[in-house]
């Protein structure tokens, strides 16, 4: 779908299938988030350098994920 | 309220904690109770559908969502979310099911707060309501389980 297309489309999207798209995305995000911290952690990536990547402070990556 | 919940009705909310947790999500929703009481083989029995089947509809419901703005995510597996962190709140939505579910059991002039009265809330959601979405899309006949929660 060309970039014009999907904007287009996206203004014409029933709310319920629209709205229901904007919780999948949250969902999607947490759960790629979830994956890649682990990642990163196996990796060696300190806590710092997760949540600058993420754009959240050092602590609340740490809070959340610590194991 | 809380303490007038039977066993089985706290283990249910227990779950349904569990389901908006392992699914990202940052409010416990209608949705969840629903996943939460399909963790009973009692309601599971009631509604004629599995747990698994539930939660297959709800990924269903959301790749569709997904591809309808573009977005690929057949394929993507759901991962181990951490049980750290703050509890998800209630969502408005859960909150009303559990007002009527005590409207329930005090029309019963019951002590306690069972899986019954929780299964009648929840099927008294009405469109839009992410529960009422999954129902829908498991092909619930509501009025049929009801019927079936009454005379149980």
């Amino acid at each position: 779908m060309e970039t014009d297309d999907l904007s287009a489309h996206i203004h014409s999207l029933d709310p319920a299938v629209g709205l229901r798209a904007v919780g999948a995305l949250h969902r999607l995000a947490e759960q790629v988030e979830a994956a890649q911290v682990r990642a990163a952690r196996q990796q060696g990536w300190t806590w710092e350098q997760i949540g600058d990547a993420l754009g959240v402070s050092r602590q609340s990556v740490h809070a959340k994920y610590r194991e | 309220m809380f303490e007038r919940f039977a066993d089985d009705t706290r283990k249910i909310v227990g779950f349904a904690m569990d389901e908006a947790r392992c699914s990202g999500d940052k409010r416990l929703g209608t949705d969840h109770l629903l996943l939460g009481a399909l963790h009973d083989p009692g309601p599971a029995g009631l509604l004629g559908v599995t747990l698994d089947q539930a939660r297959a509809a709800a990924a269903r419901l959301d790749r569709t969502a997904l591809a309808s703005i573009g977005i690929d995510a057949h394929g993507f597996e759901r991962v181990h979310m951490p049980s750290r962190g703050k509890k998800p709140p209630f969502s408005s939505g859960a909150r009303s099911v559990m007002e009527g579910m005590l409207r329930y059991a005090m029309d019963q002039k019951s002590r306690q707060i069972t899986t019954a009265n929780l299964l009648l809330s929840l099927l008294d959601r009405e469109e839009h309501d992410p529960a009422a979405v999954l129902l829908k899309e498991l092909g619930v006949d509501r009025a049929g389980v009801r019927r079936r929660v009454l005379s149980s």
